[in-house]
């Protein structure tokens, strides 16, 4: 195998590949990255055996090949060689030349046969959606997604299709984040996937904020994307997401409005005296006015006032600081409602119009 | 060296001490005698009648109808074991509690401030005795399991340590069920092996005990020798709570083992609840009567508290992994471990109206028992036909 390549092209597509890379591997050729040189391309892949990404850039190739070498190395390599540089790549028997100017490095490698690929895919539907509006499914509700959760459906951001529908939700049992898209095609019948914490994670580093459309399949066990120049597979998670419908509250009477900005500035205040473990702060709603009152192990105690758009009946609960901040946070708009119903049950915080995203989040008991 | 404290008949001793007008009198605290009652805790007087812990109180009436019958005070005894627990951590942090009346103790890194271990555990027995009115019997020793024994060698009011070069000296001529694990079934055993003494076992080469008992037989091995390798866990950073119980008989009935499973669980998970904690996992042990001993764990989706939802893997787990019983079973015991503390107080999102109902059950059983002593309110199941 031999090819050269210009720095500047290898580093971008590099850096994402790399990033599915663990630090920590059981098999040392997940510490590898496939590299297939054929004809004018070359492509780049790296996996973790649940997620894999798979680059392809034009460049011109002397000897056709395939071979694994270190990913984090390489990367290393490609990140300190000077801007502009042009590297050549040659592998001649069990290890791999990379040439660039004056430097030289000879890297270790081991046989492409040995790299794991994605089992076949089965099941598949496709349909295709802007990047951008996938993006925002994402960036509006996986910070609720768990995280090592046994209950392990939960450690994901599950998908639902359905008509011209497709909706993301994740919970960690504590709050819950829902966001709703209307995509211009039927994408078919109802169906649920959850796509396993880290796929989340790397599609939100890859999904740029525009127009640009992403082709998604889904196969039974498997979703895959493709994008310019990439393609995404991850595994799904195998098991049932929790009924979600079931919890989202419908009888919240006490309806509060407030100032996003002046909410959250308020609510960072007082988080500062809070208990650092557990978070909680105390509501104290009365007629247009919210308190907010915090305290800690060490007798430390916040108070906030604010002004907010309130009638109802006298209302305390508590909740921990951060759910409430992160939802907050996630609202697009000047302005955030949140529903209650009594100090036991959850309220359901969204944009007052009612936006595209819901977020549901348990009190703490007082 | 390790301490070990026990209080002696400590509930007894407490109200002796709040009632002079009890002192020299037999003195049983426990359920009442009239009832299916057990005696809790019976003062020195009242065991020369032959009256024990656990026995049926209608049957210590029989053996003493002079006794002064208590109803126990759990509460205000726990305050008395708090009062004396403050005394050990005066002189080391390294507390670990087995019951109201019992703590193992690590001072050696206090020994620089205190003295010698030894002393300290003089000091302790003094600071008890004058500070409370309490008479502790007290063991110092190597080891946890040796401690043990010094604490009970010399009971009441016994002050027993146990250096190094007096270990096998001390240990051969103790009957074997002395060795922990070996309850009155294992000596039966030991005994048609004409073993009857620790030394005549420690004889055994360790290879002779393994082909007998497994790794059982390691243990006791181990024990012979005076070897114990558990260290002093402080209770705050509990692990697991497990209760097991070693049958006076064989037991080969399921109902009868799943009634005393039920029990343990129920002490388990009120423990769990005491402690302010959730548990994640639950696992059974199982010993049969040939020594041979199974383990079997089970994970839960939702850390919790709740008798029955630790009950209900537990029974899960005695039926689909354990049963049917190749042999009668000598020992059973449950445990929880991947604990979770329940302070945070946040609610859940997916948690059932059946899993609150369970709480109310619980937080009304758990008064009970604080107001009118454990047993009060029990399972149906947990009661013998």
């Amino acid at each position: 195998m031999k090819f050269k390549v210009q720095r500047e092209n290898l580093l971008k597509p590099l850096q994402l590949v790399s990033g599915v890379v663990e630090r920590r591997q059981t098999l040392p050729v997940l510490s590898n990255l496939l590299l297939s040189a054929e004809a004018d391309k070359i492509s780049l892949t790296g996996t973790d055996l649940e997620v894999e990404l798979v680059a392809e850039l034009k460049t011109s190739v002397d000897e056709a090949g395939e071979i694994t070498i270190p990913a984090r190395k390489l990367l290393d390599i490609c990140r300190t060689l000077p801007e502009g540089a042009q590297l050549e790549i040659v592998v001649t028997g069990d290890k791999a030349q990379l040439k660039s100017g004056r430097s030289r490095f000879s890297l270790s490698t081991l046989p492409a046969s040995e790299f794991p690929s994605v089992d076949e895919i089965h099941g598949m539907r496709q349909f295709e959606i802007g990047q951008g509006e996938l993006r925002r499914l994402i960036e509006r509700t996986h910070f609720c997604m768990a995280q090592q959760d046994v209950r392990y459906y939960l450690n994901g951001l599950m998908f639902e299709i359905e008509g011209q529908s497709l909706r993301s939700v994740a919970t960690d049992g504590h709050r819950l984040a829902m966001s709703d898209l209307v995509t211009s095609a039927d994408v078919g019948e109802n169906q649920q996937v959850i796509v396993p914490r880290k796929g989340i994670q790397e599609l939100a580093r890859l999904l740029v904020d525009d127009d640009e459309r992403v082709q998604i399949h889904l196969g039974n066990n498997h979703i895959r994307l493709q994008l310019p120049g990439l393609r995404f597979t991850s595994k799904l998670i195998d098991g049932r997401f929790p009924d979600y419908q079931r919890v989202l509250p419908k009888g919240g009477n006490k309806l509060l409005t407030a100032e996003c900005a002046q909410l959250k500035q308020a609510l960072i205040r007082t988080s500062i005296l809070s208990n650092e473990k557990y978070r909680g702060v105390r509501l104290q709603l009365d007629n247009g006015r919210l308190r907010i009152l915090a305290h800690n192990p060490e007798q430390e105690e916040a108070e906030e006032e604010l002004e907010v758009e309130y009638q109802g009946d006298e209302l305390e609960i508590g909740f921990n600081v951060t759910y409430l901040l992160d939802a907050i946070n996630a609202i697009v708009g000047d302005k955030v409602t949140i529903s209650l119903s009594d100090a036991n049950s959850s309220c359901l915080i969204q944009e007052p119009a009612e936006g595209s995203s819901k977020y549901v989040v348990m009190p703490m008991r007082l | 060296m390790i301490i070990h404290v026990d209080m002696d008949a400590f509930y007894a001793s407490v109200e002796e001490r709040d009632r002079p007008e009890l002192v020299g009198r037999a003195v049983v605290v426990g359920g009442s005698a009239d009832g299916r009652g057990v005696v809790a805790a019976a003062n020195y007087a009242a065991r020369t009648f032959g009256i024990h812990s656990a026995m049926p109180a209608a049957q210590a009436y029989r053996l003493c109808p002079q006794a002064v019958f208590l109803p126990p005070r759990i509460k205000y005894y726990a305050d008395v074991s708090r009062k004396i627990r403050h005394i050990f951590e005066r002189y080391t942090p390294l507390v670990e509690p087995l019951s109201l009346d019992e703590a193992f103790m690590d001072a050696r890194a206090s020994e620089r401030l205190f003295g010698s271990s030894e002393s300290i555990a003089r000091q302790i027995k003094n600071d008890i005795l004058t500070e409370l009115g309490l008479v502790a019997s007290v063991g110092v020793a190597p080891n946890k399991f040796l401690a043990k024994l010094a604490s009970d060698f010399d009971k009441p009011n016994g002050f027993v340590v146990i250096h190094e070069q007096d270990i096998q000296p001390f240990l051969d001529p103790l009957p074997v069920q002395r060795l922990w694990g070996v309850g009155r079934v294992g000596a039966r055993v030991f005994d048609e092996l004409g073993i009857h003494t620790v030394g005549q076992l420690r004889q055994r080469s360790k290879n002779w005990l393994c082909g007998r008992f497994g790794k059982f037989g390691e243990h006791l091995w181990q024990l012979a020798h005076g070897r114990d390798e558990r260290t002093v866990v402080p209770d705050r950073q509990a692990k697991s709570i497990s209760h097991e119980t070693t049958f006076e008989h064989d037991i080969d009935d399921v109902n009868v083992l799943k009634s005393n499973l039920l029990t343990m669980t129920e002490q388990v998970a009120y423990r769990l609840r005491q402690a302010q904690l959730r548990a994640r996992t639950v696992s059974l042990k199982l010993r049969y009567a040939d020594f041979h001993t199974l383990t079997r764990a089970h994970t839960l989706e939702q850390p919790t508290h709740a008798t029955d939802a630790l009950w209900a893997t537990a029974n899960r787990l005695l039926d689909q992994r354990l049963l049917p019983l190749s042999a009668p079973v000598r020992l059973v015991g449950v445990g929880v471990s991947a604990l979770e503390s329940t302070q945070t107080n946040q609610t859940d999102l997916f948690a059932q109206a059946r899993d609150i109902r369970r709480q109310d059950v619980d937080r009304l059983s758990d008064d009970i028992s604080a107001r009118f002593g454990r047993g009060a309110l029990r399972r149906g199941r947990t009661l013998k036909p």
